[in-house]
């Protein structure tokens, strides 16, 4: 078998090279293999010396403000530069970044400390004025008016009473009402801390990459615009011994074979890839994979305006009948976890439905019985149309659903979209005219259940697009965002979960493994779901 | 005119001719009987990555379908695409560009305005914009990749035309009072019959991977029914680890290509009025 | 000759003004907008307001289309919605990625499909005739990203080869530009050579036929003054047209290699534009493709007169 894949490999890149050399050479003359020189030039450069993190991404960032942009293209790069006043441990406690404590004298106030002696990019030292003026930005209140950040919704900021600098070191912000998941809201690059006299000399945009400025371990230096971005060093970082790298160069790569190519020859030394590739560099010591639970999950969502869907034994069907394993084999090589809309990466907020719930049993007599109850019948048989959205890993998935339902009388029409037509789609979802019954996509349960939880299906919730509505979910819902109390939070989100789960508004399937390829010499990088592009101690051996 | 029988009858004497009649009916026959003679169903999943066997003549794919049998429903998806975008857009452009290189002036002009527009139209966006208006699927992919084609075949017919008009036998017909439609048809168009077969054959294999294109952005044919540009497409990240899944669909694209290029060749020659004496 | 040309220009006006229309109304028309794109899944509709309002979608399309086009005749092709920078300069500087890499390729294809085309058809149905034909037709065949990508895979997988990652100009450092231009630009040679060669032969063939070559051909010349003489310059037509319209093409359709090699170019612009719905990136990208193609095919029916004198302009 292994000597089959071979020859053929072979004779497809014999059968095309030909192509290129009938080319090159016109018959006769053959150029100079530019191979040689380029090889001898590649490995000529001290490159372990230099100390320069070559990172091959996949997408151009469509923006720089992180106040405006929450794409991972972007947030990979800029959160480099801009730092927030807290962030996450691996094990989902918070350590100060910019604040060096905090206290909560009351749940609706919190007392920000921030650390002393912390610069920025531009040199000037940054105090809670500018801590003050970034809340205000996002919340629309500088001279500029509403910028039309994220933030500023209710599921961040929007709740924020008033915001204070106390001195010139001291942060007070009052929420208008209790909300359990304020401090990890304060962690998202929404809550980024920009320089003020920057916003102002640019009219208030900080779209543009040249206005990067922050107070983080790297600086902008330059870059060729869908080409290459570079950092630098920040020699001036708060951090004693920060970063140990003297830059990181963004390198764009859009596809995954010439990611994966240009890490085997050195020109890169790290870059994410999906596990597909694993196979590939099982063996090569050059090239270690380092892997993290995402927080993401797929999922098939009903457009619950259409007759058909509006039944719950159909949707329950549906989910006894879909190989959630065969889905992770299938589309994930194996390499990821069968999931809720809590993803398991968030542990102990998870319930475990795929050993409690019996509609995460595989079971296709079960689904067909309910069916047949629902009035369905081989003679009788279901159309769903579904929308799937952009990534191959979503269109997999879909083609896997659509072969599974076969068998429970439900016959899928595949639509996969357009990145417009997909916002589009998205946001009317709970209408016939989305046009589609179903639509098969990824979200991702973010660092708190709120939004995991509230976010996607309580009444009001922003990404609720499906018009789901559940009383007594979003009485849980109310009730553990108003408290802090740990215990009180998890048993009302399990118990949310368990309606949710049971009434199958969407349905879930699976939480995929990120991979990073990285070579050997590459250390002190351990990423994690809640922050997977943290370089501070990160070096390069030998 | 010729009869239609009688052309082929003298494409069949010719061996290029034939090699290309026979290929070209081979693979429609492929086309039309493909639920006759794929062993399994396109969309049936099962062992992934399986390399070609005797029970897997090409392998499966990354959902373990049979690649033989998705290359044998692929030719139904990929020819009529083919076939009938290119078909569009040379029937539409051989208008243009007849009409247009012969009457000159404004005419002229104000075809290749539109002709420059439609060119410089980024094709993509002209097929988002064909999707957003007639739907998904079949039908719009063959109309989207037609009305791209449009331009490249009234330019060259255009040139071919202006040229033509130079030569001394057209100038002469004219002298001698020939009107205008009878003279396009009977003294020019078998001038323009070679670019224009030339372009057609290629813009055929242009056509096929368009296709590919625009089912990658989420535009030409819906999964799970097969199109080759589409198998190559998804296969491309494969090309090295189980290639088989890239090989064949790409294969078929040559061959298809090739043989539609001979027979077009043969048939330009059997046409071309010049070729008699 | 001089009129011609300033009759020609003028007649741009109307192509411009046609494409600037088209294309600020389709990208109008067709799903998703900005907003929306932008904000992703947190959208509410007081946010798309608000990124309306900031970037004036929220003004009636022809007040819009008015204030952009103002813009433009007076050079100003305003900024990216998305990363703030200016467009006009942007598109230049791409520019010049894309055009040195359509003129390289057209030079490779020309390099490649001149001689065999001739020789095909001077050889016509004789074995190199099928040959060449045959190796031509594999290079049309092969679609642009699968030869890409395999080369990359064969290149770094053998040979421990990855072009340089960091694009420079040529005026920079012309030795590491020519280094990154040569795998896309060879590529895209050989996929246009295909068409360039059969149309050659094809021409060649055509012009061997007619009756002034005959002519030349009975008064004693010999063969290969005749070919070369006044075949090829009457054959020159129709591939200067196929020329005209693959650079053309080139500006705006090198995308997939653009992407796959990750050069700067005006297609992977115009594409990062339509995907962001980035309204005026994607009309200003279009625009000035168009302009430079109409140019291009200015060029094309000059070439036209030069090559065939029967052919004049006035």
């Amino acid at each position: 078998m292994k000597n089959m894949k071979k020859w053929l490999s072979l004779s497809l890149a014999g059968a095309m090279l030909m192509g290129v050399l009938a080319g090159c050479g016109g018959g006769t003359s053959s150029t100079p293999a530019p191979v040689e020189t380029g090889a001898a030039e590649a490995t000529g450069e001290p490159a372990a010396v230099e100390q320069v993190l070559k990172y091959g991404t996949d997408t151009w960032p469509a923006g720089f403000d992180p106040h405006t942009i929450s794409a991972i293209a972007a947030t990979r790069v800029f959160n480099q530069v801009y730092e927030t006043l807290i962030d996450f441990n691996p094990d989902m406690t918070f350590k100060g970044v910019l604040a060096e404590s905090w206290e909560n004298p009351d749940d609706v106030t919190y007392v920000f400390h921030l650390r002393q002696g912390v610069k920025f990019h531009n040199g000037r030292e940054m105090t809670a004025d500018d801590v003050v003026y970034s809340f205000q930005r996002v919340l629309g209140q500088t001279d500029y008016g509403d910028i039309g950040a994220l933030g500023s919704t209710d599921s961040y900021y929007g709740g924020i009473a008033s915001i204070e600098a106390n001195d010139d070191y001291t942060v007070t912000i009052t929420l208008g009402e209790p909300n359990a998941a304020f401090m990890a809201n304060l962690t998202s690059s929404y809550g980024a801390i920009v320089c003020r006299e920057v916003v102002e000399a640019n009219d208030g945009s900080l779209s543009a990459i040249d206005t990067m400025c922050g107070t983080g371990p790297f600086m902008y230096k330059e870059s060729v615009v869908d080409n290459y971005i570079s950092l630098v060093k920040n020699p001036d970082y708060w951090e004693e011994g920060a970063p140990k790298l003297n830059g990181i160069t963004y390198y764009l790569l859009a596809d995954e074979s010439a990611r994966l190519a240009a890490l085997r020859t050195g020109d890169i030394n790290l870059c994410s890839l999906s596990a597909l590739n694993l196979s590939d560099v099982e063996g090569d010591e050059n090239i270690k994979v380092l892997s993290y639970q995402s927080n993401n999950y797929t999922y098939l969502g009903f457009n619950l305006s259409s007759e058909k869907l509006q039944d719950v034994r159909v949707r329950q069907a549906m989910s006894m009948a879909v190989d959630r394993q065969a889905i992770i084999d299938y589309v994930y090589n194996g390499e990821a976890a069968v999931s809720t809309f809590v993803a398991p990466a968030m542990g102990h907020w998870v319930w475990d439905a795929p050993a409690e719930s019996p509609l995460y049993t595989y079971d296709v007599e079960a689904a067909k019985a309910l069916m047949e109850e629902a009035g369905y019948s081989d003679s009788n048989r279901m159309t769903l149309t579904m929308a799937a959205g952009l990534m191959d890993s979503i269109r997999d998935t879909a083609v896997i659903l659509q072969q599974q339902l076969k068998e429970i009388y439900i016959d899928v029409e595949i639509t996969n979209l357009e990145s417009g037509e997909y916002v589009d789609v998205w946001g009317i979802m709970d209408t016939p005219e989305a046009g589609y019954d179903s639509m098969c996509g990824q979200n991702g349960s973010g660092t708190d259940p709120n939004r995991a939880v509230s976010f996607f299906f309580s009444t009001t919730g922003g990404a609720n697009v499906w018009g789901y509505s559940n009383p007594e979910v979003d009485e849980l819902c109310a009730q553990a965002v108003a408290t802090t109390d740990e215990a009180e939070r998890e048993s009302a989100y399990i118990e949310a979960q368990k309606i949710v789960i049971d009434e199958s508004p969407n349905l879930f399937f699976a939480s995929p493994m990120e991979y990073f390829f990285v070579s050997s010499s590459v250390e002190g990088f351990e990423p994690f779901a809640a922050n997977a592009n943290n370089f501070r101690s990160t070096y390069i051996a030998q | 005119m010729k009869s239609v029988i009688s052309t082929l009858r003298e494409l069949w004497r010719d061996p290029m001719g034939k090699i290309g009649i026979i290929g070209v009916v081979l693979l429609i026959v492929v086309a039309i009987f493909a639920p006759q003679l794929a062993p399994y169903p396109y969309d049936e999943i099962g062992m992934r990555f399986q390399p070609p066997s005797a029970e897997h003549l090409f392998g499966t794919d990354k959902f373990g379908r049979d690649v033989l049998s998705r290359v044998i429903y692929g030719a139904r998806v990929s020819l009529e695409v083919g076939i009938i975008a290119v078909g569009i857009g040379a029937v539409c452009g051989y208008l243009l560009g007849l009409v247009a290189g012969y009457f000159e002036r404004w005419v002229d002009r104000v075809i290749m305005c539109f002709m420059d527009i439609l060119f410089a139209f980024p094709s993509i966006l002209l097929a988002i914009f064909i999707s957003a208006v007639l739907g998904k699927g079949i039908g719009p992919t063959m109309v989207a990749i037609g009305i791209v084609n449009i331009p490249v075949f009234c330019r060259t017919v255009r040139a071919a035309v202006i040229s033509a008009k130079g030569l001394e036998y057209v100038q002469n017909a004219k002298s001698v009072g020939v009107k205008t439609w009878p003279l396009l048809v009977r003294h020019i168009s078998p001038n323009v019959v070679a670019p224009f077969t030339v372009q057609a054959t290629l813009a055929l294999s242009g056509a096929i991977l368009t296709e590919a294109t625009l089912s990658f952005l989420g535009m030409g044919i819906q999964p799970p029914d097969p199109s080759w540009g589409s198998m190559l497409s998804e296969g491309r990240a494969d090309m090295i680890r189980d290639p088989w899944v890239a090989l064949f669909p790409l294969l078929f694209i040559v061959v298809t290509i090739l043989v539609f290029n001979i027979l077009g060749d043969a048939l330009r020659d059997v046409l071309d009025p010049k070729l008699k004496t | 000759m001089r009129n011609y040309i300033i009759r020609r220009l003028l007649q741009l006006i109307p192509v411009l003004f046609g494409i600037s229309v088209a294309i600020f109304a389709v990208l109008r028309f067709i799903p998703g907008g900005f907003a929306s794109g932008m904000l992703g899944i947190d959208a509410t509709p007081e946010l798309i307001a608000q990124v309306n309002a900031r970037y004036g979608l929220d003004q009636p399309v022809v007040t819009q289309y008015l204030n952009w086009i103002g813009g433009v005749l007076h050079g100003d092709f305003g900024i990216s919605f998305r990363s703030g920078a200016e467009i006009l300069p942007e598109i230049l500087t791409r520019f010049q990625v894309t055009a040195e890499l359509a003129i390289l390729a057209a030079v490779i294809s020309w390099c490649i499909a001149l001689p065999l085309g001739i020789l095909a058809a001077v050889k016509r149905n004789r074995m190199a005739d099928r040959v060449v034909r045959v190796v031509a037709l594999l290079g049309v065949s092969v679609p642009g990203f699968a030869l890409s990508i395999l080369v990359i895979l064969v290149l770094s997988l053998f040979f421990g080869y990855y072009p340089p990652l960091d694009y420079v100009g040529l005026l920079e450092d012309p030795a590491k530009n020519l280094e990154i231009m040569f795998l896309p630009a060879l590529i895209l040679g050989c996929s246009m050579s295909g068409s360039v060669m059969r149309m050659t032969r094809s021409s060649v063939l055509e012009v061997l036929r007619q009756d002034f070559i005959k002519t030349v051909r009975a008064k004693g010349a010999s063969e290969r003054v005749a070919i070369f003489k006044h075949a090829l310059r009457n054959a020159l037509i129709p591939i200067v047209t196929l020329v005209g319209l693959q650079i053309g093409s080139l500006l705006g359709g090198a995308v997939v290699v653009e992407q796959i090699f990750s050069l700067p170019g005006l297609g992977l612009m115009t594409l990062t534009g339509i995907n962001n719905r980035d309204y005026p990136v994607v009309q200003g990208c279009v625009l000035f493709i168009a302009f430079v193609y109409v140019l291009v095919n200015l060029v094309v029916d000059l070439l036209y007169a030069y090559i065939d004198p029967r052919i004049s302009y006035d």
